[in-house]
């Protein structure tokens, strides 16, 4: 795989060597491990061999956690979703790293965090007001549609004479529905005046067992919302939810027929292939989508805000912030420094290129990342990468997070099971809220309720700090 | 000097020590496998026999709490998921196993009546067994791609696009099947082994003497090899019985339990209760549920084995 080449606009130095240690570093397998391939020639310059341990994307809580409760010592750099950061760190298995960050010189230690976008410092890094993790992935979600078909005049002309109303992107989730119908055609039928060689669909969704969720809280959270009240009532099932979920089942109808089994990989294929007009994805997918290598739409899509809900008069919209990645050191490390050191490289020091090239899937997540465009060379031009900055920018700023306390795990699989059943028609909207009500509330009661109500009203005011709720 | 020859030397030890020696050497002899025994079978059946009364939950950092019988009230009471999970393994195991029962006795017979090809055929056949359940999962997923899969391209050939980019995994009606045919695709050649080896151990002068009472081949079949190889195939059943309530290799590749749940097994279920949620005793207390039915189910099994072999000698 070919490195980024090195931008040096983040200025940073070389620790004194360390004596030839060996730090293990776990994540998720593919190309979000890259950047270790990519500076692989840095490490040994700082007296450090890097050995990274893949773990499938789905196995990496288990894999960390296990090691962690077995006190195995296996991991000295672990990579995880930030959901779980409140589980790791108050259960002791990571490193504060408040100290490490202010040792000196600044160029070797600091990472900068006053630079890291505020959702991503205060949700992702911090846990009872102690910094245990790094940034190296700002995931949110963004609209990403087929500009060449919104802007096909034989398309608005259509469009128009059926709706009674202009071609534009999606601005509501009633509007999702009407594009996606609009867009589903059948093999034969003409699309942007072209005859269609297969099968063509308005719209695609997460639909697959994992984050299905994820995708319903992007038409949930606009109604302003929180998953739990201040005593741990669930209001995931008001009457916003439902209808919600109502429209995430209905958008099935314009989608392809295997959608159900559509994670993220499929998601993005569908886009990239066209076969679909529109999708919410991470952040990450435009950069692919603008890489000829990986994609037959190449200067044919744009981006906008994920699509809201009208409520008093105005749209309001709200992007999940599914997964993400940090990274952290093993309280069980036996080289702390030098494993703080690889964490703070990969999250700080080579941050931009590993942001900006297509060859990971990390996305931006401080302000140095946004002020730089010519680094996002897959974009046809400075100009379009500017575009697409300010469209991340927008998703951030609607940005909603995920539940972050312990027992993260076992809330966003009930919430998931029960959304992916109503995908699946087993159950309607309010059958698999109301299940995911009880569920949540039984969970809660396993895990301590007042210990869980503790720790909601912490992650409130992590919410609040990040500006995410009022 | 005093000699010692012949009798004199085996000449009686004194009583103590004789006894302490009799004692002593078979127990150090055994010691070595009853310890191995106890660490890796006895230790970790009591100890999860224990978490099954116990409240642990490794999220929360608490430590582990005595709640009776909570976990097991819990499961039959409270969570349509476990009911859920059992209920597709139940009919994993019942069509499941059943369709690789007659398919590999099928097979069998046919196989039977090979000359020199049989030991080539059956090499071949026995490939799917061969194969890590988990790239099985793998290989299927691809096989059943909704686009690119070669199930729809055939499918779509041979219907003249008629039948076109069926989503086999994704839709819940037939997602189960989906699963159910790729284990019937792995296991199909191991009942074909099992009972191959019992046609071939049935004796010549058996079937010649049908053949000399003219019986029809459907007639001996039926009343000479079956009962004889009964005993056979109720072993070859049980063991793909006992491995079905296991079945989670092929359901975490192909659907991880999806649409909905209605994919999701006992064997997938109890992981995720154990390495998703960490909750340490209600997973005790499926896994002991399940061993609970297994061993039901083996006993009916083994005990219907016996009066068939019994039968059978009478």
């Amino acid at each position: 795989m070919q490195a980024p080449r090195e931008l040096h606009v983040i200025k940073w130095d070389f620790p004194p060597k360390f004596g030839n240690v060996t730090v293990n570093v776990v994540g998720d397998a593919g190309h979000n491990l890259a950047p270790y391939e990519f500076w692989k020639d840095h490490f040994p310059k700082a007296g450090i061999t890097i050995k990274i341990i893949e773990v499938p994307f789905e196995g990496v809580y288990e894999k960390e956690k296990t090691e962690f409760v077995a006190g195995s010592g296996a991991f000295d750099v672990v990579t995880f979703y930030p959901a779980y950061v409140g589980d790791f760190a108050s259960n002791g298995y990571l490193e504060p790293l408040d100290e490490y960050m202010k040792k000196q010189p600044d160029s070797v230690w600091n990472p900068r965090q006053e630079d890291v976008l505020p959702p991503f410092r205060e949700l992702y890094n911090k846990w009872a007001g102690k910094t245990y993790a790094l940034t190296i992935d700002g995931d949110a979600h963004l609209l990403i549609y087929r500009k060449d078909l919104f802007t096909n005049a034989a398309e608005k002309a259509a469009f128009k004479a059926k709706y009674g109303k202009e071609l534009m992107p999606p601005e509501t989730w009633e509007d999702w529905l009407q594009i996606g119908a609009f867009f589903t055609r059948k093999k034969g039928e003409k699309l942007a005046g072209q005859t269609l060689e297969r099968d063509f669909y308005g719209s695609a969704e997460f639909a697959k067992r994992g984050f299905s969720f994820a995708w319903f809280v992007d038409r949930w959270a606009a109604s302003g919302d929180l998953y739990f009240d201040e005593n741990m009532k669930p209001q995931i099932n008001s009457p916003a939810a439902v209808k919600a979920l109502q429209n995430f089942v209905d958008s099935l109808k314009n989608a392809p027929p295997d959608v159900r089994g559509y994670g993220y990989d499929e998601l993005r294929d569908a886009l990239l292939k066209g076969s679909v007009a529109m999708v919410v994805q991470w952040t990450d997918v435009p950069k692919k989508g603008a890489n000829p290598a990986e994609s037959q739409v190449v200067g044919k899509l744009d981006y906008g805000r994920v699509p809201g809900w009208r409520i008093g008069g105005k749209v309001v919209h709200r992007a999940m912030m599914p997964v993400g990645r940090v990274v952290a050191v093993a309280s069980s490390s036996k080289n702390k420094l030098a494993a703080y050191w690889v964490a703070k490289h990969i999250a700080y020091d080579m941050s931009l290129e590993d942001v900006s090239t297509a060859f990971t899937g990390l996305d931006v997540n401080r302000g140095v990342h946004f002020s730089h465009p010519e680094a996002y060379v897959d974009f046809k031009s400075k100009a379009e990468a500017a575009a697409y900055l300010d469209r991340v920018k927008e998703a951030l700023g609607d940005g909603y997070p995920e539940i972050f306390i312990p027992g993260a795990a076992q809330y966003e699989d009930a919430l998931d099971l029960h959304v992916n059943k109503a995908l699946a028609g087993q159950e309607t909207p309010k059958q698999a809220l109301d299940a995911v009500a009880q569920e949540w509330n039984a969970i809660t009661d396993r895990l301590g309720r007042q210990k869980q109500i503790d720790l909601w009203h912490q992650a409130l005011m992590s919410y609040k700090v990040a500006g995410l709720i009022k | 000097m005093e000699t010692k020859v012949g009798r004199d030397v085996l000449a009686p030890q004194p009583a103590r020590l004789v006894a302490r020696g009799f004692r002593l050497t078979p127990v150090l002899m055994v010691l070595p496998a009853v310890v191995v025994l106890l660490a890796i079978t006895v230790f970790p059946l009591v100890f999860t026999l224990r978490l099954t009364v116990m409240s642990w939950e490794l999220t929360t950092g608490f430590p582990p709490q005595f709640v009776r019988l909570q976990n097991f009230a819990r499961a039959f009471f409270q969570d349509p998921r476990f009911w859920n999970a059992m209920m597709n393994t139940g009919i994993l195991a019942v069509v499941g196993v059943g369709l690789q029962t007659l398919i590999g006795m099928g097979l069998a017979l046919e196989l039977h009546q090979l000359g020199r090809l049989r030991t080539f055929v059956l090499s071949l056949l026995l490939i799917p067994v061969m194969i890590a359940p988990v790239i099985a999962g793998f290989q299927f997923r691809m096989i059943y791609n909704d686009q690119f899969g070669p199930l729809n391209y055939l499918l779509d050939r041979f219907t003249g696009g008629r039948f076109h980019g069926y989503a086999w995994l994704a839709d819940p009606r037939v997602a189960l099947g989906a699963v159910m045919f790729t284990d019937v695709w792995q296991w199909t050649p191991f009942m074909t082994l099992v009972v191959l080896a019992g046609l071939q151990a049935i004796p010549a002068e058996l079937l010649e003497a049908a053949e000399v009472d003219g019986a029809t081949g459907p007639q001996t079949l039926r009343r000479v090899m079956l009962p004889l190889l009964l005993p056979v195939i109720v072993i070859g059943v049980l063991v793909r019985f006992m491995d079905t309530f296991k079945l989670f290799d092929i359901v975490y590749q192909l659907t991880a339990g999806g649409p909905g749940n209605v994919t999701e097994t006992i064997a997938y279920y109890t992981y995720l209760e154990g390495f998703k949620f960490f909750s340490l005793g209600y997973t005790s207390a499926l896994a002991f549920i399940q061993l609970a039915v297994i061993t039901v189910v083996a006993q009916v099994f083994l005990r219907y084995q016996k009066r068939v072999r019994a039968g059978m000698a009478t």
